[in-house]
Order: C-alpha cells, then sequence, then structure tokens
C-alpha cells in the first residue's frame, strides 16, 4: 500500500464510522439487554418514603430506644441497631447525644458494593439486609461510613420466643452465624401503621418517623408535625452530607439543649413542650 | 550442553532426606492451620481478633499480600519476554510459579475471611457486577487461568524432554507425555509455542495491572478515611511489583543454593533484578510520600485521627518499622551494593537481603493500609463497647491460618520443583521470538433516559357540599342546650401558577416521569438540579388546596367568627394544621402549602362554645397524586441488576482475555500444534478427533 494522504484520511474515515456503528448498536440494544423493571423483593408493601427525624435537643442519652429495638428484634449481644453515641463536635460546644439508626441511605453505599444483593433498597426507601442471601464478606461494613452494621461473630444467643417465628427481612430474626445485620426501620411496625420501635419508645419524643409523601412525621408521644417545616425552620441536617450518602435520617441541632438525667426525665417532659428546636 | 541439562533435571530426579523433612513440617504446619480453620467453621469468626469495628484483618492482609506477590511473577516475566531480555530466560519460570501459587494461596484466603463460606456459590446465582467483590472473584479467576496457562505453555517442550528420560518412574513419564501434548519439536510447532507465548504474555500485562487494580479498589471505593484516595490503584499495582520481585529474588536465591544453579543464575540475574527492584523501591517510596504526606499535610477532619494513629499514635512503631523495612532501608542496601564500586561483591546477599526485607515489610505495609483505617472511623463506634472489640489482636487461629498459607505455598512451590524443572531448559538453549500488539475494542457511552408517558395531573374539584350531618351533633345533648351547628368543608387546589411562579413553559410540560431503575449515567448526565425542580430532584412540588369550612346553624345561617379547627390524617398520626376564625359569611379559609401527596381525611373541627354545640366533618381532600414508587434517582450503582456502565467495561475487558486465552492455548496449542506433531513424527498416529480445549 502506498502512503497517501487520502488513504489515510479513508482510514481515519473507516475508524470513525466503526465508532458510530458501535455507539448506534449500543443504544439500541442496552435497554434490550439490561433490565430496568425492579423485582418483586424491591418493591415494598406501600408507597412510601421513609423518614427519620432525630431532634437533638431531646435526646437526653436514656437509650431507651435502644433497648426497645434490641427487646423487639432479639438484637444479639454487643449489637446496637441504634447506638447513642456521646459526640463532641469541639470542645466548646461540649458533648451532646447522637441516636444512630441505619441511615436507609438514598445512595446507599452497602448496597452499591454488596455482591450477593443481599443488602439492598427497597422503593420505600428502607436498605433490606437479606440474611437468607449473606455470604459474611462484610464488605458492606467496610462501605458504611455511619458504623451501622454489625455482624454475628459467633453463633448468637437465641430464645424461644426469636426462634418460634421463620426469617424474615421485615424483622430480621432468627439471627444467624456469619451474616450482618442492621436497623431496617421495623417494616413490620409499618406495615401495621405502627411507629418503629425506637420512635415509639423515646420518651423525649426526640425521634419523630413518618412518611416524607405524608409531609408529616410523628414521635412517640402522638405529636405530628409537618415534616418539611420542621425540617426547615429547625436547620435539620444529615449526618455527614458530605459523604452524598444521602441519609434518610434527619437531625435537628441540639441548639439549647439540656440533659436531665433519667430520673429527671418526668419533670422535663411536661416543660418540653416549651423547647426549642420543635416547630410548633 | 548434556552436562548443563542433567544438572538441571537433578532437581526433579533425586530426593534427599532433607527434602522429606521439609515436606513433613510444611504438611504439620498446614494441618495444624487446618485444625485452626475447622475450629472457625464450627463456632464462627468470633475465634478471631476480629469484631465489628476492625472488621477485616489478618486474612485479608494475607489476600493482599499473596495478590501482590503474584504479580512478580507473571508481570516481570512477561515484561522482559516482550522486551526480548535475554538473561530473564533462567528465571522466567521460577517467577511465573511464584504467580501461580501465590494466587493458589491469595484466593482462598477471601474465603476462609467469608462468614459463610457453605454460600460461595451465592456469587455466582446472586453476582451484582457492581460490587468490588465481584470484579475480584472475575478478577483473580482470569488471572489465575491465565497465569496457570502462561506457567504451562513455555513448560510444554521441557515436558515432552522429562517424558523421554528413562530414569523417571513411569507414571511421571506418563504424566509428563500427556502434559506435553504432541511436542515434538518441529519448527512449526515452536513457531506455534512462541507465538502462543508472546501473545499470552502481552494479554498478561494489562492483566495483572487490573487485577492489583481492582484488589485496591476493595478499599478505594469505600468511604473510609485512608482508604478513600484516588491513588490506590497504581499505589497497590506498583506496590505488588515490587514485592513480588522480591518474592522472585528470594526464591531465586533459595533455588540457586537448594540445587546448586550456580551456572544458570548468576549474579548477573540478581544484579539485574536488583537494579529493577531498587527502581520499584524508588517508586513505592514516591507513592507513600504521596499517599501519606498529602494526608498528613492537612489532617484533614476524619483522616487526622488516622494519621495520628499512624504518625505517632499506636501504629506508629508499626508504621514507622514497616516502612523502614519495606521501602528504606533497602532502598539505601541496595544503592550501596548495586550503587557502590567498592561494594560491588556484596550484590548477591545485599539484594537478598533487601528482597527479604521488602517481603515482610510488604506484608507488615499491607496490614498497616488494612487495619488502622478500621480502627479509625467517622463515628466513634467503639464508645461502651469491651476494648477487646475495639483493638485488633490476632488470636492463634488467624496466625495459624496465616502460617499455614505461608506452608501451603512453600509446599506446592516445593513439590512443583520436583515436578517440574525450575529453570526452563529449552529456552536456556536458544533465543525467544518476537510479538505483537493488540487493542481493546473502545466503547462510547451515551446516556438514555426511559420515558413513559405520564402528565402531571390536574386535579378535579370534587365537590361535597352539604353532604351529611356531623358526627358529634347526634352526640349527648349538652347542659346549657347550645344551638346545633353544622359544617361542611369544600376543598380545591389552588392553580400553581397562582402559589408559585413557576414558568408556564414548566406547567404545559410534563414532569418527566421517572424510570423504575436509573441506570447511573443517566442520572449522571442529566442535570440533577434544575431551577424547577430542587435538590429533591424526584418530586414535583405539590399544589396547594384551599379548604374551606363553612360553619352553620341547625337554620342554616352562618356562624362568623368562631374558630374551626383543621387536622389531617396521616399513616402514622394527626397532623393539626392549626385554626381559622370563621368570617362573616361563616367561612374559614386554610390553604395548605405542604409537600403531600396522597389522598388523605381533613378533619375541620367546631370546639363548640357556650351558644353552639361543636361539629366535625370528615373530608377526604387529594393532594395531589403519589409518584410511582421507584428507586431513588440519587442511588448511584444501586439496581439490583446489572448496570450497563460497569458491566460493559468490566465483561469486556475480562471477556477479551478469556478469548485471548482460547485462542493462545486452545486454538494455537492444542489444536494446531497437535495436527504439526502428526503430520511431523508419526504416520502410523491414527488423526484422532482433536481436543478442543478451552
Amino acid at each position: 500500500m502506498p502512503l497517501t494522504r487520502r488513504g489515510f484520511v479513508q482510514f481515519l474515515a473507516r475508524g470513525t464510522g466503526a465508532a458510530v456503528a458501535v455507539g448506534v448498536a449500543w443504544k439500541a440494544s442496552v435497554s434490550k439487554v439490561f433490565r430496568e423493571v425492579l423485582p418483586s423483593r424491591s418493591l415494598a408493601p406501600g408507597n412510601q418514603k421513609w423518614v427519620m427525624v432525630i431532634d437533638l435537643a431531646k435526646c437526653d442519652g436514656c437509650r431507651d430506644c435502644t433497648k426497645a429495638c434490641t427487646a423487639m428484634h432479639f438484637v444479639p449481644p454487643m449489637q446496637e441497631w441504634i447506638k447513642v453515641f456521646e459526640i463532641t463536635d469541639n470542645e466548646a460546644a461540649g458533648p451532646y447525644f447522637l441516636p444512630r439508626p441505619c441511615m436507609q441511605c438514598d445512595n446507599p453505599p452497602c448496597v452499591r458494593g454488596c455482591p450477593v444483593g443481599a443488602t439492598y433498597k427497597r422503593t420505600d426507601g428502607v436498605v433490606i439486609q437479606d440474611d437468607d442471601r449473606c455470604i459474611g464478606c462484610r464488605n458492606c461494613i467496610a462501605q458504611c461510613p455511619y458504623s451501622a452494621r454489625s455482624f454475628n461473630w459467633g453463633e448468637p444467643p437465641h430464645t424461644s420466643e426469636e426462634l418460634a417465628r421463620p426469617y424474615n427481612v421485615e424483622y430480621n430474626y432468627p439471627h444467624r452465624k456469619g451474616t450482618v445485620e442492621k436497623c431496617i426501620f421495623c417494616p413490620e411496625h409499618l406495615r401495621m401503621g405502627k411507629l418503629p420501635a425506637c420512635a415509639a419508645t423515646c420518651k423525649m419524643g426526640a425521634i419523630y418517623f413518618g412518611d416524607k409523601l405524608d409531609d408529616a412525621v410523628t414521635n412517640g408521644k402522638g405529636e405530628t408535625i409537618q415534616f418539611t417545616k420542621i425540617a426547615k425552620r429547625g436547620a435539620s441536617f444529615r449526618l455527614m452530607e458530605e459523604l452524598g450518602t444521602e441519609p434518610s435520617v434527619y437531625y435537628l441541632p441540639p441548639a439549647s439543649r439540656k440533659y436531665p438525667a433519667p430520673d429527671e426525665k418526668a419533670q422535663t417532659e411536661t416543660a418540653q413542650a416549651a423547647m426549642p428546636g420543635m416547630a410548633h | 550442553m548434556e552436562a548443563r541439562e542433567q544438572n538441571l533435571l537433578r532437581s526433579v530426579l533425586e530426593n534427599t532426606w532433607r527434602f522429606y523433612v521439609w515436606v513433613a513440617f510444611l504438611i504439620a504446619v498446614l494441618l495444624w492451620g487446618l485444625y485452626a480453620y475447622i475450629q472457625q467453621l464450627r463456632d464462627g469468626l468470633i475465634v478471631t481478633g476480629m469484631r465489628d469495628q476492625i472488621s477485616w484483618g489478618l486474612y485479608i492482609t494475607n489476600f493482599v499480600f499473596f495478590i501482590g506477590i503474584s504479580h512478580a511473577g507473571t508481570l516481570i516475566s512477561a515484561i522482559l519476554r516482550v522486551t526480548d531480555t535475554e538473561w530473564r530466560t533462567p528465571i522466567t519460570r521460577m517467577a511465573e510459579a511464584i504467580t501461580v501459587f501465590a494466587l493458589c494461596i491469595g484466593g482462598p484466603m477471601v474465603m476462609i475471611d467469608m462468614g459463610r463460606p457453605d454460600r460461595m456459590l451465592n456469587l455466582f446465582r446472586y453476582g451484582r457486577i457492581q460490587s468490588p467483590i465481584v470484579w475480584d472473584v472475575l478478577g483473580v479467576s482470569t488471572y489465575l487461568t491465565g497465569c496457570i496457562l502462561y506457567f504451562y505453555i513455555p513448560m510444554i517442550p521441557d515436558l515432552a524432554f522429562l517424558a523421554e528420560q528413562p530414569r523417571l518412574a513411569p507414571w511421571r513419564r506418563r504424566l509428563y507425555s500427556t502434559l506435553a501434548i504432541g511436542w515434538t519439536g518441529t519448527a512449526q510447532q515452536k513457531a506455534l509455542l512462541e507465538k502462543a507465548i508472546s501473545f499470552m504474555a502481552i494479554f498478561i500485562i494489562p492483566l495483572a495491572v487490573s487485577v492489583h487494580t481492582v484488589v485496591s479498589w476493595i478499599f478505594a471505593m469505600t468511604l473510609r478515611p485512608g482508604w478513600n484516595s484516588s491513588i490506590f490503584g497504581p499505589y497497590f499495582v506498583i506496590g505488588a511489583i515490587y514485592s513480588g520481585t522480591a518474592g522472585v529474588i528470594f526464591s531465586m536465591y533459595v533455588l540457586r543454593r537448594v540445587f546448586h544453579l550456580h551456572d544458570y543464575v548468576e549474579e548477573l540475574h540478581f544484579r539485574k533484578l536488583g537494579l529493577l527492584l531498587l527502581a520499584f523501591s524508588l517508586m513505592y517510596l514516591y507513592f507513600n510520600i504521596n499517599e501519606y504526606l498529602t494526608a498528613g499535610y492537612k489532617l484533614e477532619g476524619s483522616e487526622r485521627m488516622l494519621m495520628q494513629r499512624l504518625f505517632v499514635g499506636d501504629y506508629a512503631v508499626l508504621f514507622w518499622v514497616a516502612q523502614s523495612v519495606c521501602v528504606f532501608i533497602p532502598a539505601v542496601l541496595m544503592i550501596a551494593v548495586l550503587g557502590l564500586k567498592r561494594y560491588h561483591h556484596y550484590t548477591i546477599p545485599g539484594v537478598v537481603l533487601s528482597s527479604a526485607m521488602v517481603i515482610v515489610g510488604a506484608w507488615a505495609k499491607r496490614y498497616i493500609i488494612v487495619v488502622p483505617t478500621l480502627r479509625s472511623p467517622y463515628l466513634p463506634s467503639g464508645q461502651r463497647l469491651p476494648w477487646e472489640w475495639t483493638h485488633y489482636h490476632p488470636t492463634w487461629v488467624e496466625w495459624s491460618i496465616t502460617a499455614a498459607a505461608v506452608a501451603g505455598f512453600a509446599l506446592i512451590y516445593t513439590l512443583m520443583v520436583k515436578l517440574f524443572p525450575i529453570v526452563s531448559i529449552w529456552e536456556t538453549r536458544e533465543q525467544p521470538e518476537e510479538v505483537s500488539v493488540f487493542e481493546l475494542p473502545d466503547e462510547s457511552a451515551p446516556s438514555r433516559w426511559w420515558k413513559p408517558g405520564d402528565v402531571f395531573p390536574i386535579l378535579a374539584i370534587s365537590a361535597l357540599l352539604l353532604c351529611g350531618r356531623s358526627a358529634n351533633a347526634a352526640g349527648p345533648a349538652k347542659p346549657k342546650t347550645p344551638k346545633p351547628t353544622a359544617i361542611t368543608v369544600e376543598w380545591k387546589t389552588v392553580p400553581a401558577a397562582q402559589a408559585h411562579r413557576e414558568s408556564a413553559a414548566d406547567e404545559s410540560t410534563p414532569l418527566l416521569p421517572r424510570a423504575r431503575v436509573f441506570m447511573y449515567t443517566g442520572g449522571l448526565f442529566t442535570p440533577e438540579t434544575s431551577p424547577d425542580h430542587p435538590a429533591e430532584g424526584d418530586l414535583k412540588p405539590s399544589s396547594p388546596v384551599a379548604v374551606t369550612a363553612t360553619l352553620r346553624d341547625s337554620s342554616g345561617a352562618p356562624i362568623s367568627f368562631k374558630p374551626v379547627e383543621f387536622s389531617a390524617k396521616t399513616r402514622l398520626g394527626t397532623l393539626a394544621f392549626g385554626s381559622r376564625p370563621t368570617l362573616a359569611d361563616g367561612k374559614a379559609q386554610l390553604v395548605i402549602k405542604d409537600q403531600r401527596y396522597g389522598t388523605y381525611p381533613v378533619q375541620v373541627v367546631f370546639r363548640g362554645d357556650d351558644e353552639y354545640a361543636p361539629a366535625t366533618f370528615d373530608v377526604a381532600v387529594d393532594f395531589g397524586v403519589r409518584p410511582a414508587p421507584s428507586l431513588p434517582k440519587a442511588g448511584v450503582l444501586i439496581t439490583p441488576y446489572a448496570t450497563p456502565y460497569i458491566a460493559v467495561p468490566f465483561l469486556l475487558f475480562y471477556g477479551a482475555m478469556w478469548v485471548a486465552f482460547l485462542y493462545a492455548f486452545g486454538y494455537l496449542i492444542l489444536w494446531k500444534m497437535r495436527k504439526f506433531s502428526q503430520a511431523a513424527v508419526a504416520p502410523e498416529i491414527k488423526t484422532a478427533p482433536a481436543a478442543q480445549g478451552a
């Protein structure tokens, strides 16, 4: 072949043509090859988008939420599906309590990283954990920036009550060795129109829970407030927003906080209506 | 010539008592590790030192270490082959062997780390290509296959040579002649073999780079401080080649001593590989400085704790020792023995000592990468947990399994050396051929968007006027007998233009309905936020709803200036909107501008007073259509199915590798080479149906 300009241009043109052909074929075939209708397990029983609002100004660190959660899900020892941290952002601000359930992220790193789809996002926003499928690789634990996941390192202690029911992802027990577990927003309660165990138990009414599409969140004391209003007026934030995980759990800042000891809680309850941080 | 070959064959032909003692020792260690693993299978991973906070430990360290060691091998031998370096011939087989056996040990380390190894097959039943773990399964299995072929193909002439050795046991000779697949050494066969080898060498290089990159992505694809780093891919690849080169040098030294291979493995080889090792050590030093200085200079929030732990805190001793042993000391040592003329005679001990230090240091370095990061999460997840749950101390089980892994590696290597000649016999006689270059196909990536027609509904005003009396009106009579009252409620959606200053264009354009599954780039290339649709992304602001309550007495006359309360019943509670006074016409209006979707029972209550009895009215108010259930648009790569923009590149890359293997081994070696053997050597052998390999 002689070296000609024309030949080289033709060579380039053929290459471009091939690239275009590949692009067209891709465009035409990609939606046929890759499925996009969700499988049934990803479809929630109802059309909701669950959100939680935790008012840090009200949390006194009593850990009743943790206890209620542990009792309801028979959570094995050393695990806390909703864990109350004592956080000190800076010395001047001093410590405050931060209850941390699973954030049920809209962009969940755990779901992204799960090799077998044992953890998956449901249309109601809950990140479900399926321990029938989990292989125990613990990549989700490495992925989760909130440390919201726990592993059954050994055989968890069982109670007859726990073993009485067959395993279901909506309550996530009986617990099994070698699998990962976490908070799942109590889908079983939600089905029945009840609040999750932690929100229902919180005596301070610090944990609000509801459907974002209802634009209303309710706490354990039966107070229902408008979600968009509380989120906006309360200057709500989400934990580690900068990571782009898009959590479904919103926090109201611990402004003007008071931390009564558990025995003082009764008095606080009466006074709490006047406490700030809760619009209306 | 003949003497040289006999000398090489000695390793295959002769066994000494030392060999048996060594093998017995390795088997003992292996059995001990097996015992430990059985303990772990029985009781669970509780027998290890790992806990929720530090959930990966020695096993993952070993995995990364062995995969790293494995790079040596093939990558070095492939690069040396492709660049046609002549001094490589005696050492390529050692290097390739290291690769294969390190992979055989490294791969299972992940299985040992798994909580449910019995569910291994879920990886194939439910595998999600979006997960870095699946990338690893894909990468490591492809790489192992490639390395076995790359180890095996250049050995074929030697196998044929061994099959003719009368001093060997008959079963071994049969094995060799089977494995030699009809090699007779004709010119065509040699050409084919060279072609297959160079083909494999070309493909094994990007494959090896990809495998350790993918290993690093297990860490780099997380949000953890210390792992969330974009240089992890090349950092791991360089670290892997570095430790692998050290592995090759060390094994060269051991084999040279044990089998007296001084004629083949000369000081030249230590010198050349030492220079390579020195170059890699400097590159690794550069990567380390880059990695730790950028983090340590800024001490950004989440990384601050990690850096303090590493530089001055509880991992400081390990960190500095590991860095010294892995990088600083070997680099200085090698510069001395390779660079300074007066120390040249220390080349072999200097380089070998360096490589031994590099191997140990590389392992410690992997540990430093895995554990301290997990120890430093964003949230203080160790609060109110016992000390041993937040501090990682490997238990005897983990150490035993680690020891067994090393022993297993040594054992396979030892047996391999006994079974196959460790120095290529045929290649040390002659020079290799040249290679050709191949390219991978390129993909363009257009975005796409699924659009079923769905119009934002214009809500009908369903009149519910004057229907029904209030429930409370039928209640027990009040002592003062206030006049009975009735509330009627009507509601309508306020035209969107009235409440929101949205453009007419937006009103007429139907909102793009969401696909059920968002295909990552579909969301990536579509603007997430437009002026009309704020970051919420998925939800269009619902239209405000005006609820008007009319309060009348029994005669139908409006009751003015009385408060009526509005509330809506939601799924989990009752949302109070507050109260509004009725005006002169008895009407009280409330405009609800909430972001609410769906139909809700709205209750309007008049509490009653001395004059008028209480009254209640319930009405179902439609706030707008709920969006169809779907996964959140913000979710990246969370779909249950394969996402094309991740699946296609990975499958294309590794698929191309498998096609290359099939061509080089299945076609060139199994199919074509056999034919030439039949034609050339034995007319009496009938044309048997040719075996098709894969």
